[in-house]
């Protein structure tokens, strides 16, 4: 898939060793050869469903996720370097509002911008503005915020509130990380080693790449959000729907399990009736900063270190600010 | 994770998605207008991986070659953040391997759609339309096939107005009620299955109860009782005839 030395004159593995390829072959036998036997195996409802929605999630994210790895290898292919450092301002302060307002440009969901994130601070951008990138992007851009207002007829601010605060959460979070991150918690994806003798090689060689670096860890996050949507009793939720601030938290919790599309979260806050607009509003802000798909996708692209620190962080972040938009606007 | 097995993942991975987009299976999972962006992507993924295996191949030919002139491959790549320490070859995450799964899954047993299992675990939810839109009259006919999600809209928001003295066939599958009896029970969609939302309806006067997951098609009418003017209230049909169905092609509304 990919090649370390520099191009133009790729240098060889070590060639073809028992191992890899042999292991691959001998997995698929086994699946396909034992086909009868596994399908019995899970035959409870329970686990079925589980199924269902772990290959659902995976199968949804895939086309947002090649579009997100198109998008960062055109980047690491065909944008200069020099273009970032022309359109973003100087002062990573000021480049952190304008990576996040930037975030409307991508018509995509949270798989495409961790890529997307990533190709950026490859390509020179301050973290600080490539983060408020990869959080504002899911939620502010054109698609998501057409949704939320479909799926809130009566309350059409909805559409107005999601994309403040959420916006508001992107920059804060960006500021927050240039003034106590710490450059060791972040891992740069280096994509030196993918440059190819062509634009069009470079192109596709970061493509495949990304694909499979964020490829493990959406299976990850599929399988646990999977499981935890089956095993996790959705009474839980109905015991605090009319407890202002537990209500609140609770959804911003529900969002992180169900790892649900930014795209589709809107129809989902709006069936959730019985629960007060403000905690709507923080379901829709945290879903796509913050679940557990994202977290595995963070942690595969930037490295667990920033995950564990990036994620909370967010989540406290992204409920303050859905409160206090939530209690001006709804 | 060595490049060749990536490489051969990226295939895989794009062969799984194109073959449950080619047929009628990824209607179990996503819905309908994903269709073309399945096939996209799931092309971009076969191609992208045929291309990485042609270098690799390329490279084995090349370090023949080099093996010769006596130059072994030996690289520096000890600040590579990628190279998980597994010597050549392995600057993909371990994890990588993990999309196995999802290929065995939709290649060896494709998991069936969500079902009464799913629709057990949740309340039957009704959105409330936009205040003052009144829904359109029914089409002409003597009898209306509905949505379930449609026949609940408007006998739930609009009290049933446009449901009097209509006859309607609604298609669903049985799940169980609380304390006994069925739910004639459709599920939702808006982007995949992982975001299911719940319509069910009460069938008064049924000529049988069917099995749990059974599909039935209920021809029949409203009648008031259900409850209406909350999103979780669930409608009455009174049916006429009852017929056992095989599952639809797209399970969801």
């Amino acid at each position: 898939m990919t090649t370390h030395a520099p191009a133009p004159t790729p240098a060889p593995d070590k060639g073809w060793r028992p191992g890899g390829v042999e292991a691959l072959v001998v997995v698929l036998l086994v699946l396909l050869l034992g086909q009868h036997w596994l399908s019995g195996l899970f035959t409870s409802p329970a686990w079925q469903a589980g199924a269902t929605i772990f290959v659902s999630i995976v199968v949804q994210a895939t086309p947002f996720l090649v579009l997100g790895v198109v998008l960062s290898g055109l980047i690491a292919a065909y944008v200069p370097p020099e273009f970032f450092a022309r359109v973003l301002p100087k002062h990573p302060a000021l480049a952190v509002p304008v990576a996040g307002v930037a975030g409307v440009c991508i018509p995509g969901c949270e798989c495409a911008s961790v890529p997307v994130a990533g190709g950026l601070m490859a390509r020179g951008v301050a973290p600080a503005a490539a983060l408020a990138f990869l959080l504002s992007s899911p939620a502010i851009n054109p698609v998501v915020i057409v949704s939320t207002f479909i799926a809130f007829p009566n309350n059409h601010v909805m559409a107005l509130a999601r994309f403040v605060a959420s916006l508001a959460t992107a920059v804060i979070m960006g500021w927050l990380w240039l003034r106590f991150g710490r450059g060791e918690w972040l891992r740069v994806p280096n994509r030196d080693h993918l440059v190819g003798s062509s634009r069009f090689e470079t192109f596709r060689r970061t493509a495949g790449h990304d694909f499979l670096h964020a490829g493990g860890f959406l299976v990850i996050g599929g399988l646990t959000s999977a499981v935890l949507n089956v095993v996790v009793p959705q009474s839980w939720l109905q015991a605090v729907a009319d407890r202002p601030v537990i209500s609140v938290v609770a959804l911003a919790g529900l969002a992180v399990v169900l790892s649900i599309c930014s795209e589709a979260d809107a129809f989902v806050a709006a069936s959730l009736g019985q629960f007060s607009l403000t905690a709507r509003l923080a379901f829709l802000v945290v879903g796509p900063m913050v679940d557990i798909k994202l977290f595995a996708l963070q942690a595969g692209t930037f490295g667990r270190a920033f995950a564990s620190r990036f994620a909370p962080t967010t989540f406290v972040v992204g409920v303050v600010v859905a409160s206090i938009v939530g209690l001006w606007l709804l | 994770m060595t490049r060749d097995v990536g490489s051969a993942l990226l295939v895989l991975v794009g062969a799984a998605i194109l073959r449950i987009a080619a047929g009628d299976t990824y209607l179990r999972y996503v819905k309908e207008s994903m269709r073309p962006w399945l096939l996209t992507a799931g092309a971009i993924l076969v191609l992208l991986g045929l291309l990485a295996l042609v270098d690799v191949w390329r490279s084995v030919r090349a370090e023949a070659r080099a093996h010769a002139a006596g130059d072994d491959g030996e690289r520096d790549h000890g600040a590579d953040p990628f190279d998980d320490g597994h010597g050549h070859g392995s600057r993909l995450p371990r994890a990588a391997w993990l999309l196995v799964l999802p290929v065995a899954a939709l290649f060896v047993v494709p998991p069936p759609a969500l079902g009464a299992f799913t629709a057990e675990r949740q309340q039957s939810t009704t959105v409330a339309p936009a205040v003052g839109v009144a829904p359109p009259p029914l089409p002409s006919g003597a009898v209306v096939p509905l949505t379930l999600n449609d026949f609940a809209s408007r006998a739930v928001w609009d009290d049933g107005r446009t449901l009097q003295g209509r006859t309607v066939t609604l298609t669903g599958f049985a799940s169980a009620a609380p304390g006994g009896g069925w739910y004639l029970t459709r599920l939702a969609l808006t982007c995949c299955a992982a975001d299911a939302t719940v319509t069910k309806i009460t069938v008064k006067g049924a000529s049988f109860a069917p099995t749990t997951n059974q599909w039935v098609t209920v021809v029949g009418h409203w009648v008031p009782g259900g409850g209406t003017q909350s999103e979780t209230a669930i409608p009455w049909v009174s049916a006429q005839s009852m017929t056992r169905e095989a599952a639809p092609k797209d399970p969801y509304e």
